[in-house]
């Protein structure tokens, strides 16, 4: 029924991701049942859902979706499913 | 007079706690607030007594990346009111969410390791450990009792605990987080709780298509992140779920065999039929019965896969519940109404509310399915539960007094 485009976040918390699951990697490669392991897959998640915040975040201040979604039927607003 | 000074307590404007600031002196913000941070809640609750009732508080627990935000977006659209636009200036990483009526707290907030903290410790946020559940219950407790809070900040950017952020009590207040139902003094003092449980299957389902985006990521990482918080997640989040007001299980289909997409989803609604007071179960048709609805027929087509009711009484953990269960999804606006128009006990002011709501928020997640579905009907739920207890301790006329306003 609505359609919603997706967009990357801001470049630092992506970075964040990154580091976070090479940092995990690393650390479960020597011991998969320390905690410094698990630890570090739980810091992957928490960034994860930080980054995903951040995206939705961006989306809403985006004034063409908040123009559209005002005005669907309008010629800038229309969507194209194929 | 009493019956004037309390039908003013219960207006909508209302500041729950300084009715007279100024004539007042030793009550003004600032002497109270400094009052507070220095001395004990339990000396002087009695000498402050409330005329207003605190508010009614709600738990909402669940896993992260699990749609508490969705149903707090929904939560906040059926209660009304608009975003307070100054509540940023302290502290723009806030994760709290206030409107005129409810007051959001991400329970992260009280954190008491830090990342690093975490890290070096090798804890997850999971774990108790990690969490202070003192402050927690000291500072909910003094909001119920309609005491202002200075409320410490997690700042998920940068991983630290930020300067805290006065919060004032609202009049309903919703705790977010991994832990609400997990310490016993916190459980006591919550009107409502609602624990939101994802299958692995959709899960992982879900946290592959929002980390997809994310560069760093792929189908491993996303599963090793999942399995390595497993054990941490059975310990101490998944016990919690025996003692919510309502349980809302997310399933894979059944509709569709041997589905992996996961996009259909089959969603189930445990509500306790008793010991929640102020709520009542929805059902279908016949309260207590066993009931198997398909609405698709003559009156109503679907497109594949259709969607399939059940409502029926159960046993979980030791209570006697009502189960409400959908699979499929809404295709057609004229299928919604339908199904309003079938259920029993939704709460709604006007018949075609519910669809009024979804429709509303239709760009939400889980608008077409039983996710979106079942969160608004919850919602209904709780504004019903808010405006009984408002009405049970108000003078009110019953019209206006203490309710909150229906969206239009």
């Amino acid at each position: 029924m609505c359609v919603r485009p997706v967009a990357a976040a801001p470049e630092s918390i992506s970075e964040k991701v990154v580091e976070s699951i090479k940092n995990a990697e690393e650390k479960c490669s020597d011991d998969p049942a320390s905690g410094e392991c698990v630890a570090a897959w739980d810091e992957v998640e928490e960034l994860s859902a930080a980054a995903s915040h951040a995206r939705d975040k961006k989306k809403e201040s985006d004034p063409l979706e908040t123009y559209c979604k005002d005005n669907p039927e309008d010629e800038e607003c229309r969507t194209y499913e194929d | 007079m009493p019956i004037s000074m309390v039908f003013r307590a219960n207006s909508i404007n209302h500041t729950p706690f300084f009715p007279n600031p100024t004539k007042t002196h030793f009550l003004s913000p600032q002497n109270l607030l400094h009052f507070y941070k220095k001395t004990p809640l339990k000396n002087h609750i009695g000498e402050f007594s409330c005329s207003s009732p605190g508010p009614v508080v709600v738990g909402l627990a669940a896993d992260s990346g699990c749609g508490k935000t969705t149903f707090m977006k929904r939560l906040t659209s059926v209660f009304g009111g608009a975003p307070k636009a100054d509540h940023n200036h302290q502290n723009p990483d806030s994760n709290t969410l206030i409107t005129d009526t409810t007051t959001v707290i991400c329970l992260d907030d009280y954190h008491l390791l830090d990342r690093k903290e975490r890290k070096e410790k090798g804890v997850t946020a999971l774990h108790p450990r990690a969490n202070n559940f003192d402050l927690m219950f000291e500072q909910i407790k003094a909001l119920k009792h309609g005491f202002p809070i200075e409320k410490p900040i997690y700042n998920h950017a940068t991983g630290l605990l930020d300067p805290p952020e006065l919060i004032h009590p609202p009049k309903i207040l919703v705790l977010e987080g991994l832990h609400p139902l997990y310490d016993s003094r916190v459980r006591d003092l919550l009107d409502f709780s609602i624990y939101l449980d994802i299958s692995n299957e959709v899960k992982f389902s879900w946290k592959i298509q929002r980390d997809m985006a994310e560069r760093g990521h792929s189908l491993e990482s996303v599963r090793a992140s999942i399995q390595a918080r497993k054990s941490d997640f059975d310990a101490y989040i998944e016990p919690q779920k025996q003692y919510a007001s309502v349980v809302m299980e997310v399933l894979p289909t059944q509709l569709i065999p041997d589905d992996t997409e996961r996009k259909v989803l089959r969603v189930r609604l445990i509500m306790k039929e008793s010991g929640v007071k102020n709520f009542q179960p929805i059902y279908i048709f016949d309260e207590g019965s066993t009931v198997s609805w398909v609405p698709c027929g003559r009156k109503l087509t679907c497109s594949y896969p259709g969607i399939k009711f059940f409502c029926g009484p159960e046993a979980f953990f030791e209570n006697e519940v009502t189960v409400l269960e959908m699979d499929g999804e809404f295709d057609k606006l004229e299928e919604l109404v339908y199904v309003e128009g079938h259920l029993c006990n939704v709460s709604t002011k006007f018949y075609g509310e519910v669809t009024q709501q979804m429709l509303k928020n239709c760009d939400f997640e889980g608008s077409n399915n039983g996710t979106g579905f079942f969160q608004t009907l919850i919602a209904l739920k709780i504004r019903d539960l808010y405006e009984q207890v408002a009405m049970g301790n108000g003078v009110g006329d019953g019209v206006g007094v203490g309710s909150l306003a229906s969206t239009k």
